[in-house]
């Protein structure tokens, strides 16, 4: 159906859009019952965005508690021609969970109702899961059997199994155990018929085209994850854990690429700038150092001896970028504080002001401190407060914009900073999005990324994986126009802030 | 038409050889080091043929870009493991993706285009992951001639769809790579394989992270790496004795769950076969002539697994699979490569 521009046309297109959406709601209400939809004005409000600012009116609300279920409401899509967008516990920062549909609502499909973990296989070491199972739960469930589930993003306590998969999460730890697509073993997806795949990768190699790997990233586009086998790892027997205070941003940063150069990779390295450590020192008491212009926080994990040279000689090399404390965690209660204050960084902004933008870039890591340096003069240019927290090791960085949407003209300012903090990490070999995802806020930018031809293929994946293209529409990919615009847009037709 | 050999040097010149195999609607095989294609009987064609065409890399070489305190490496996609491995070596760093050495100790001459796009598990994998754990960015052309790259030079990149994965192991069908983005990390202080003949269950557990074991009809190998001071603890704490690498038999590779190694192993040394397992990792070599290994096989796909042959015998099954019962296979294929250029007798067999 191309658009058109007769209006009687239209309205009638219109019409009949509306009476095939009349039929999905009452052929949804069969399948997953009163309790698991949402057709209210309130009830679908809650449901118009995700952590990002972006938002956008759904057609409805849908929580099967089944595969079957699931399967069943994916039938009932194609069969009305209606879109769909899943969604978890909607952490996302790139709109990918927003219901935009410039034509057409979309559907969204809450996973919160499959949310078990349905078992831990301690001797094989993995779990397997359903998709609205948090993050932090599986985490727990693996500590009673002496293992660990690697992933933890900072949102883990409320980000979900599902949501990390369809947007291959990263976290604090995955500088040495790698991001969610390592940890996925096989994955249960249906797509947008509601058929079932189990997309494998139990056999360590000869298992055919890694079709798992490319699922795991997909952001909702290629249909419903609804299930999957993770790997656990052991607990490591030693950890040790280091907090040092530094005079200024830019000397943590070329500290960050000295220990990423030592003879010893960490497991985590996560940076933090005064304005954040302020923000979270009174409720963490971690013992941040008030101070300081800069902490970075650094840990080894694994065998004695390696672990303590690995922090003997990170603290040798923080103390050589100029660190003014170092302190090491005395314990697992002082561990779990310094960690605790990191990851309270989102939810203690309100403190500042009412909303906040959270940019997510990579560069090479010996550009760190080039980059932060210019997040800072973005800043400044147009007036915002920025405040940045890193996983450093990886080069990720994660400048916090915190503002208030009641202030004429600031999402303008606010939109042009995150676009010049994209345009600065792709001038210095960087990426566009190291883990949230591109959604709705970055498709845009794939025009500059891919080229004409890598878009093409992406395009072409996506329409192997999902023909109908009812798998949530508008995201990932640009439109065509969205290519021919001059500057990337990042809050595209169909969605509001 | 007899074949040809062609050889390119840039992804231009693959994107052209691609073109003309489509417009003579022939196969291209792209060949690395031909260390593996010659042993794949009758699904590769590692010579030009009646049917195809052979695209030769050995030209597209060379490390693109080392930029150390990065952790990462770019190199053309016909440069030999080797020459990357030793390059490495120098700033101390390491990709685990190593250089494999033949029964000889000759190293072998694959290429990383090679290791890449077959994404066979080599024996550090039980410690280090996957190949494809370590691949950052491929550039590369699709069957269509399409000229593109996924993924980053950064260690994390989400940027559209993760093509990374879906081309290592794809055996090249589907496109060719011409460059590979690394990642990279230091080279452990200490390194050093051990053997023992007491079974695993008297000593696996006491073992933090081992990088490789592999165990054959008289005892098992374990590669221990890291701080010098652990390495010799784990190994004393487990009654572990220095000793040489394993050289596990070539001819075949059967693979099924790894829980179900066990049950694997104990057919197959029922068979006239010479074999080494890689218990963790499901991975058992093989060695035996072609009944021997067809009745590996029969038992390794009874236990869901599937059997690799790589004796080169023309006549055989190679794969023995089709992977067409995976139902997006078939539309990916159709999506990257629509004129089947690449390889299209590569799950023939
Ligand atoms: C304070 C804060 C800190 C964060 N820290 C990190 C971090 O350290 N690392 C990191 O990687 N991310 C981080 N995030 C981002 C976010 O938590 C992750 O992207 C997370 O993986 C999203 O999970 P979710 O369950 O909230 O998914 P949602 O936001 O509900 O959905 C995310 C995307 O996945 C799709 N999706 C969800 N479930 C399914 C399913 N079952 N099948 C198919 N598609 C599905 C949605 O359509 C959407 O496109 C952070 C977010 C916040 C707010
Ligand atoms: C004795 C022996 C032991 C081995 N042991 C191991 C082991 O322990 N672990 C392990 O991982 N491997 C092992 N291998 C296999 C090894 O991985 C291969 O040698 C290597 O993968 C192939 O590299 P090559 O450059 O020689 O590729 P080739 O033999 O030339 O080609 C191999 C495959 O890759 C494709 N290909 C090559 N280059 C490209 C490209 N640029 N783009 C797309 N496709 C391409 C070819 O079409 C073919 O399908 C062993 C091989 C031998 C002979």
């Amino acid at each position: 159906m191309g658009a058109t521009t007769d209006p009687t046309q239209r309205m009638q297109e219109r019409g009949l859009l509306h009476a095939q959406e009349r039929g999905l709601l009452h052929a949804l209400e069969e399948i997953v019952g009163p309790q698991g939809l949402r057709t209210g004005a309130y009830g679908r409000a809650m449901y118009r965005r995700d952590a990002s600012f972006l938002n956008a009116e759904p057609l409805a609300v849908a929580a099967p508690r089944t595969v079957e279920e699931a399967a069943r409401v994916l039938r009932a899509c194609r069969d009305h021609g209606v879109p769909f967008t899943p969604r978890a516990a909607g952490t996302g920062l790139a709109g990918g969970a927003t219901p935009v549909g410039e034509d057409r609502r979309p559907l969204v499909i809450s996973m919160a109702r499959m949310d078990r973990i349905v078992e831990v296989d301690a001797a094989g070491r993995r779990a397997y899961v359903e998709p609205g199972a948090v993050n932090l739960r599986l985490g727990q469930a693996a500590a009673r059997h002496g293992l660990r589930f690697a992933p933890d993003p900072a949102s883990q306590i409320a980000a979900t199994l599902g949501g990390n998969i369809a947007t291959n999460a990263g976290g604090i730890h995955v500088l040495t155990y790698g991001v969610m697509s390592q940890h996925v073993l096989s994955v249960d997806v249906l797509d947008t018929d509601g058929v079932r795949h189990t997309l494998d990768g139990t056999l360590a190699e000869q298992g055919g085209l890694d079709v798992r790997g490319l699922t795991v990233g997909n952001e909702g586009t290629f249909g419903l994850v609804v299930g999957a086998w993770l790997r656990l790892l052991p607990v490591p027997p030693h950890t040790a854990t280091l907090l040092a205070g530094f005079p200024s941003l830019t000397a943590a940063a070329e500290a960050v690429s000295a220990i990423v150069t030592g003879s010893r990779l960490p497991d985590a390295i996560e940076l933090m700038d005064a304005r954040a450590i302020h923000l979270v020192e009174d409720y963490a008491q971690a013992g941040y150092p008030s101070d300081a212009a800069a902490v970075l926080l650094v840990e080894h994990e694994g065998l004695t001896h390696g672990v303590e040279a690995g922090v003997a000689e990170a603290e040798r090399l923080v103390r050589a970028h100029g660190a003014s404390t170092v302190t090491r965690a005395a314990d697992a209660a002082q561990r779990a504080r310094i960690w605790k204050g990191r990851k309270a960084v989102a939810g203690a902004i309100a403190k500042v002001a009412p909303d906040y933008y959270l940019q997510d870039v990579v560069v090479p890591r010996s550009r760190l401190a080039e980059m932060l340096a210019e997040v800072v003069a973005i800043g400044e240019r147009e007036d915002l407060t920025i405040l940045n927290v890193l996983h450093a090791g990886d080069g990720n960085l994660h400048p916090f914009v915190a503002f208030d949407r009641r202030e004429e003209g600031v999402l303008e300012r606010v939109h042009r900073a995150g676009a010049a903090m994209v345009t600065t990490a792709l001038s210095l070999g960087g990426s566009l999005t190291g883990e949230h995802g591109v959604g709705v806020e970055k498709r845009d930018f794939l025009c500059e990324v891919f080229g004409e031809d890598g878009l093409e293929v992406q395009r072409r994946v996506r329409r192997a994986m999902d023909p109908t293209g009812l798998a949530n529409p508008h995201k990932v990919l640009p439109t065509p126009a969205g290519c021919a615009e001059s500057a990337p847009s990042m809050v595209p037709t169909g969605a509001w802030v | 038409m007899a074949g040809a050999v062609l050889r390119a040097e840039t992804a231009e010149e693959v994107a052209e050889a691609i073109g003309q195999a489509r417009r003579q609607a022939r196969g291209l095989e792209a060949r690395g080091g031909a260390t593996l294609l010659p042993r794949l009987g009758g699904a590769a064609r590692p010579e030009p043929s009646e049917d195809a065409d052979v695209l030769t890399l050995d030209g597209l070489s060379g490390v693109v870009d080392h930029p150390a305190a990065d952790l990462t490496v770019t190199v053309r996609a016909g440069t030999p493991v080797a020459e990357l491995a030793s390059a490495l070596a120098e700033a101390g760093q390491e990709c685990p993706i190593e250089p494999l050495a033949g029964a000889d100790g000759a190293p072998l001459g694959s290429t990383v285009g090679g290791r890449v796009s077959a994404a066979l598990a080599g024996p550090r994998q039980l410690g280090a992951g996957r190949v494809r754990d370590w691949v950052l960015r491929v550039r590369y052309v699709t069957g269509e001639g399409r000229v593109a790259h996924a993924g980053g030079a950064t260690v994390k990149d989400v940027t559209g769809y993760d093509l990374c994965r879906l081309l290592t192991g794809s055996w090249g069908t589907l496109a060719v790579l011409t460059e590979v983005t690394l990642k990279l990390r230091p080279r452990p202080p200490a390194r050093a394989w051990y053997r023992t003949t007491r079974p695993p269950s008297a000593w696996w557990a006491t073992l933090h992270d081992p990088a490789a074991i592999v165990t054959d009809a008289v005892g098992t190998s374990v590669l221990l790496e890291g701080h010098p001071d652990d390495v010799a603890e784990q190994a004393d704490a487990a009654g572990l004795e220095e000793s040489t690498p394993p050289t596990p038999p070539t001819g075949a590779r059967a693979v099924v769950a790894p829980s179900r190694t066990d049950e694997l192993v104990a057919a197959i040394s029922e068979l006239d076969c010479a074999w080494a397992a890689e218990p963790a990792l499901g991975l058992v070599h093989l060695a035996g002539d072609a009944t021997a290994l067809e009745q590996a096989r029969a038992q390794a796909e009874r236990l869901d697994g599937r059997l690799l042959r790589l004796d080169g015998d023309a006549q055989a099954p190679v794969f023995g699979h089709d992977p067409g019962p995976d139902p997006y296979a078939g539309p990916l294929r159709e999506a990257l490569d629509p004129d089947a250029v690449l390889a299209p007798w590569r799950w023939s067999r």
